[in-house]
């Protein structure tokens, strides 16, 4: 697991897997390092992680890892799945119900305590061990899950969406135990999720997969560009915008980034991310405050002067892109209609937006 | 009580103890083919294997009768190595077994096909071979409705009469079980001890129904 050289390849993918509506035809060479696969719901996800764990048995092809053929069909050749030694954890955890979670965790690793114990630490699960499946919390069965691929000592990791099934506040406890598996045991992943900023949180790497075949593949934040990728964003976070982390003030409580666009942000104070450092953030559209004159007074940090490029009803809100003045680029507010009435918006008027330090995520 | 009927009771007991046991690993291994083949021939396999729970007892009786008499196909072949099955316990054994084979079969199949497909494949990425997964996660998972299938099994062959008479006989102290002795006591006119054996039977059956109730409903929802 060490001297492995950074942005190695870890995984090659030639894969060809026949599929209820379609074959997905996918060939990706991916790094050792968390690779998220993204897609609309039926695009295959699920059944490209259950092939290269080798439970496709369709599956045509090359898998190949770090060097070696797991799957190479041209020479009829297919490892089974118990001995490719890839670590799957699916959506939905799949722990053995008939077992306490010490077992679950014990379950593949054949009797290696010293892995089990990392897993087990890893994962903060010692006062867990004794209990059963059914008694635990969905974020709890997610770390169980995990522990127990880990402790097999897989060479690569296998998440299918492991935040899913878990509410927004569930998410922010688990995600943490997802970067810190990154860190401490530096595997290659492959990594579902619906969620662009859990991708760009998490991901190195990035697959865009659409009706059985790769839309795009590369750098996460560079991909924010592609459209399929794009529309995926718009349904959770409106607004994501690359910055670099500028500098910290612990006295102030918050930390200052610049936008690609040359924006000026504050958002709450997080130390974790080195000045320099690239970020993504995050802000939802209905977080974003509308003025039509210029606010005073005002608790939120970030003030901006803007003008509105277009309105759109969307549901039972309004949407406005708004223009940031000075070439920052745009950012997206939703207000209801009764605000647009009373503020008089429409399309080509200056209006002031405003957003919170804390409104403002981190990715 | 009468120690003749203490020993009918523990005959019975044992033989129908001794077919669940020899049925548990071919039943179970049937249910798993049942709920897990899906090629081609798998209705008539299961059809087969559901025909003693439908056809007359006797009919059953009969065919093994001729397959394992002394000159029948397979009889001649065991009386060659010093085996003789018809007319012996082996005989009710057997006979027994076969009557109550489908009814294990059944319960196994439906256990198995209640086990989670994706949990055994998930046992496989954990490093389990196929016999590995099956041990450690189908069969466990199963091991409720295989239970009540073993236990459904013994009652069903505590009660047995028809297959029984036809490959073993009626001998007392030797075949006789006590289903076929109701049976001769009723022929010698002996109403009132065929009623009294009658009850021991439903003491039997009763204890073996109520046990699998007791497993079905026992209050242990962390291990069942």
């Amino acid at each position: 697991m060490t001297g492995r050289p950074v942005g190695a390849l870890a995984l090659e993918l030639d894969l060809e897997l026949p599929l209820a509506r379609f074959t997905l035809r996918l060939g990706a060479s991916l790094p050792a390092d968390v690779t998220a696969v993204m897609g609309p719901s039926g695009s295959g996800k699920t059944s490209l992680l259950e092939a290269i764990a080798g439970l496709r048995r369709r599956a045509r092809g090359r898998v190949v890892l770090e060097g070696e053929p797991l799957l190479d069909t041209a020479r009829g050749l297919s490892r089974p799945p118990e001995r490719r030694r890839v670590g799957y954890v699916p959506q939905d955890a799949g722990l053995f119900p008939h077992l306490t979670v010490i077992d679950n965790v014990r379950f593949g690793a054949r009797g290696d305590a010293a892995s089990v114990d990392a897993a087990v630490e890893t994962l903060e699960l010692r006062p867990l061990l004794g209990r059963m499946p059914r008694s635990l919390s969905g974020g709890e069965r997610q770390r169980v899950a995990l522990a127990r691929a880990l402790a097999t000592r897989p060479r690569l990791l296998l998440l299918d969406e492991p935040l899913a099934a878990l509410d927004v506040e569930l998410r922010d406890r688990v995600l943490p135990w997802l970067l810190r598996v990154r860190r401490a045991w530096s595997l290659p992943c492959l990594y579902v999720t619906h969620n662009v900023g859990e991708a760009l949180a998490a991901a190195a790497h990035l697959l865009l997969l659409g009706e059985g075949r790769l839309e795009a593949a590369g750098d996460p934040r560079s991909l924010l560009a592609v459209p399929a990728l794009a529309r995926e964003a718009q349904a959770g976070i409106e607004n994501l915008l690359p910055a670099l982390v500028v500098a910290h003030d612990g006295a102030a409580g918050v930390t200052r980034v610049r936008t690609d666009g040359g924006l000026e942000v504050t958002v709450a104070l997080d130390e974790e991310r080195a000045p320099g450092a690239a970020v993504t953030l995050a802000v939802r559209a209905e977080d974003v405050l509308v003025a039509s004159v210029e606010p005073v007074g005002l608790s939120a940090r970030n003030v901006y002067a803007a003008t509105v490029g277009s309105s759109e009803r969307t549901g039972s809100d309004v949407t406005l892109r708004c223009a940031l003045r000075d070439g920052g680029g745009e950012l997206l507010a939703r207000i209801t209609p009764a605000a647009v009435a009373a503020l008089g918006v429409e399309v080509g008027r200056p209006v002031w937006l405003a957003v919170k330090s804390h409104s403002i995520r981190l990715l | 009580m009468n120690p003749g009927d203490l020993a009918l009771v523990g005959f019975t007991l044992r033989m129908a103890a001794l077919a669940t046991a020899a049925i548990l690993v071919p039943g179970i291994a049937a249910g798993l083919l049942l709920a897990r083949y899906r090629g081609p021939g798998r209705g008539a396999l299961d059809t087969l294997l559901s025909l003693p729970l439908v056809l007359p007892p006797t009919a059953v009786g009969l065919a093994l009768l001729l397959l394992l008499a002394r000159n029948g196909p397979l009889g001649a072949w065991l009386f060659a190595h010093g085996l003789s099955v018809v007319f012996t316990w082996k005989g009710v054994v057997l006979a027994t077994g076969v009557m109550s084979f489908p009814l294990l079969v059944r319960s196994a199949r439906t256990a198995f096909e209640e086990v989670d497909p994706r949990l055994v494949a998930l046992a496989r990425t954990l490093g389990c071979r196929p016999a590995g997964a099956f041990f450690r996660v189908a069969l466990p998972l199963a091991r409720r409705g295989i239970v009540a299938g073993l236990v459904l099994a013994f009652s069903r062959s505590l009660g047995e009469f028809g297959a029984t008479i036809l490959v073993a006989g009626n001998i007392p102290g030797r075949t006789q079980t006590l289903s076929l002795a109701i049976f001769q006591e009723v022929q010698a006119g002996r109403d009132r001890h065929a009623l009294v054996l009658a009850g021991w039977t439903v003491a039997l059956a009763f204890l073996a129904l109520w046990s699998t109730e007791w497993l079905s409903h026992r209050r242990d929802p962390e291990v069942w």
